[in-house]
């Protein structure tokens, strides 16, 4: 069974697997070859020390009566019985091996023989002039001994003189070696791959960062990513806000493209219903009703379109006054008939967080809905409201509206006010705004007589 | 009454000139902005029906070039865009009012007689002050040409203070000239009309006169305009 992180890929896990794996493999290896180096090195240099005995050896031996005869004293070792370090002198038999000689050995040996490998003539008379080395067994139990061999002429007869010296001490030091190199190699080992998990974390940071910053730019905290990567990661960030800036093109198209429609079908639903307005009959009253049918379904539509396509990020500033002049210059002009007059104050450093036409459409239904109802005179009020809002209250001095039926005005497509002129959604299309700003809509008595509208709103400090 | 009807819709076209002719109006039909331009220029009507979204020249553009010739007729916007921007643009470009499409054709004859009824009351030749110029039978101010965007309050402070112009008027006075007996006083000082009023003519044109009140002048480098009434 694996878990279900670990079947996942990861590429932190990779790198730090491909890491570790090459550096464990080269740390093996250069381990070995070390110990193998250490090893000859010190089996060479001892076998050099026996070829200097043995040189002595040579340099000191007569020939008498065909006997080889060892000088009296070679080494302080070799008179000391089984001191581990022996010479002997041997002569060739007829087997091709080398027979040593009972009266030319040194005095460690005692009575017993330094054994020979049956080889051994043949590799002295193969290269005369070097050492040949080999491992014999020594005279006290587990004794193992180095040997080395040289072939020597004396008076016209050849002679083999070995030297031998326990080898146990250098072992246990190639073995000491091994172990301390060992130890060493696997902390090095270790050092490294807890250096690689560090490098991976660090080396992949920018990733996390990445992944972060997309799910902020999904979620609405950012319109792009901003961060600067590094080279390696800097075209994908940057793919990455084409990818989005694309989205938001495409979408944007697209709602344009629902508004360009929903525009385009008001002409002919005008025509149909005026056409149907006309005509007498069930088949006119059919069409004018499935005309207006028509109608609200458009206008359903659009303001879906229009409150989708508000920009959810940092949003811009809007001057309220500003609007509040402008709104108050259209509907007089609108409600000129009637003689309403528009009272408006709102200071002038008081901005709104957020698209200037969603005010206009805020305030605009909101004082339009007044002017439709109101008698006499509208008055609108706008001012900042505790540390980051903003209020917009709009009362008239109409009839005013029942408690009872003021959530049912502002339930999304109710229609209480269907009596008066114009389409009647004009305070439910507030509310929707309002909440998209994360602002409340609400509804009570005027001082004027009428209703009062107070609409809460995001406002910019300044 | 003659009505110049600019509509790019050959139905809706059809349908309102029949509605307008039973109406009693005298119509012309213009299917797209050029030839709105033209015979807005060239004919006098009594009103005008202008669809916004037209071929060749939008709406908007032909309003704005008639206001800044200074056409004064009525004119009744048509359009399918409802949202508050895009009436507040056809306001801003000299729109008397705004109809929005679907409608009914009885609103729309409704609108119409309001607005010519309107604009037949005032006869009032326009005044002018340096670049200012105001014309009463529209209700419609313009500085160098360019409109102004004025409420019915600025609008009246500014007609007021250009029918005395050159003359100090003290602040009682334009209070009792532009509230009605009943209006809410308080807070709508009149510092904050002047200086709204200001803010949209050019600082320059309302002097203050410490202790009696303003006065509208004109700017020194317009002096050689004709300043007097017409």
């Amino acid at each position: 069974m694996i878990p279900e992180a670990l079947r996942q890929p990861s590429l932190a896990r990779r790198l730090v697997v491909l890491a570790a794996g090459w550096s464990l493999a080269a740390l093996v290896v250069v381990a070995v070859v070390l110990a193998l180096l250490f090893q000859q090195a010190s089996l060479r240099r001892f076998e050099q020390a026996l070829g200097v005995l043995i040189d002595n050896l040579i340099a000191g031996s007569t020939v008498e009566a065909g006997q080889a005869v060892a000088p009296a004293f070679t080494d302080a070792r070799a008179l000391r019985a089984y001191s581990g370090l022996y010479w002997t002198i041997g002569e060739p038999d007829a087997k091709g091996g080398v027979r040593t000689l009972t009266p030319s050995r040194s005095r460690s040996l005692w009575d017993s023989e330094l054994k020979t490998p049956s080889d051994l003539m043949a590799r002295l008379r193969a290269d005369p002039s070097h050492l040949v080395a080999f491992d014999a067994p020594g005279p006290l139990p587990g004794e193992r001994l180095r040997a080395v061999a040289r072939l020597a002429t004396l008076e016209g007869r050849p002679f083999v003189f070995l030297a031998a010296e326990d080898r146990r001490p250098i072992d246990r030091d190639v073995r000491n070696f091994i172990a301390a190199t060992a130890l060493a190699f696997v902390l090095l080992g270790a050092g490294l791959i807890i250096a690689v998990v560090i490098q991976v974390r660090v080396g992949l940071r920018p990733l996390f960062d990445l992944r972060r910053e997309v799910g902020d730019v999904r979620r609405g905290k950012a319109d792009r990513l901003q961060t600067v990567y590094p080279t390696e990661l800097k075209p994908l960030a940057d793919e990455l806000n084409a990818l989005v800036a694309h989205n938001h093109e495409t979408l944007e198209r697209q709602r344009t493209h629902v508004g360009n429609l929903a525009h385009a079908l008001k002409t002919p639903i005008s025509v149909i219903i005026a056409e149907a307005g006309q005509q007498p009959g069930t088949l006119a009253e059919i069409v004018s009703r499935q005309a207006e049918v028509m109608r609200d379904q458009v206008d359903h539509h659009l303001r879906r379109a229009r409150a989708a396509a508000r920009a959810q990020g940092p949003g811009e500033r809007t001057s309220v006054a500003e609007v509040l002049d402008e709104l108050t210059h259209a509907l007089e002009r609108v409600f000129q008939d009637k003689g309403i007059a528009i009272d408006w104050d709102a200071p002038e450093e008081l901005f709104f967080l957020g698209e200037r036409q969603d005010l206009l459409e805020i305030a605009g239904n909101a004082m339009e809905n007044a002017g439709k109802w109101g008698r006499t005179r509208i008055r609108v009020r706008a001012a900042p409201f505790g540390a980051d809002r903003l209020s917009l209250v709009v009362e008239d001095d109409g009839p005013g509206l029942p408690a009872d039926q003021r959530a049912a005005v502002i339930r999304r497509g109710a229609r209480l006010d269907e009596t008066a002129p114009g389409s009647g959604l004009g305070l439910s299309i507030l509310d929707e705004l309002a909440r998209a700003y994360g602002g409340a809509l609400k509804l009570d008595d005027s001082a004027l007589g009428g209703l009062r509208v107070t609409v809460e709103l995001p406002c910019a400090q300044s | 009454m003659r009505i110049l009807l600019v509509e790019d819709d050959p139905d809706l076209s059809r349908q309102l000139k029949l509605a307008l002719a039973d109406a009693g109006y005298v119509v012309d039909h213009a299917p797209d902005g050029e030839e709105a331009q033209f015979l807005g220029e060239t004919e006098p009507y009594d009103a005008v029906i202008l669809d916004l979204g037209l071929p060749k020249v939008d709406g908007v553009s032909v309003l704005e070039r008639w206001r800044r010739e200074n056409m004064a007729t009525p004119v009744l916007i048509l359009t399918a865009r409802s949202a508050w921007s895009e009436k507040v643009a056809g306001f801003d470009a000299g729109a008397d009012d705004y109809l929005t499409k679907p409608f009914h054709t009885e609103e729309l004859l409704a609108r119409l007689r309001a607005l010519v009824r309107r604009s037949a009351g005032h006869a009032a030749p326009s005044l002018t002050c340096g670049g200012l110029r105001l014309d009463p039978r529209a209700a419609r101010a313009s500085v160098n040409g360019e409109p102004l965007r004025l409420t019915s309050l600025e609008y009246r402070l500014l007609h007021y203070l250009m029918m005395h112009q050159g003359r100090v008027i003290s602040r009682t006075e334009l209070v009792e000239h532009l509230y009605d007996q009943d209006f809410d006083r308080d807070s709508n000082t009149i510092e904050v009309f002047i200086g709204r009023v200001r803010k949209k003519i050019g600082a320059e044109r309302i002097e203050t006169v410490r202790g009696l009140g303003y006065r509208l002048t004109f700017p020194a480098d317009e002096a050689d305009e004709t300043p007097a009434e017409r």
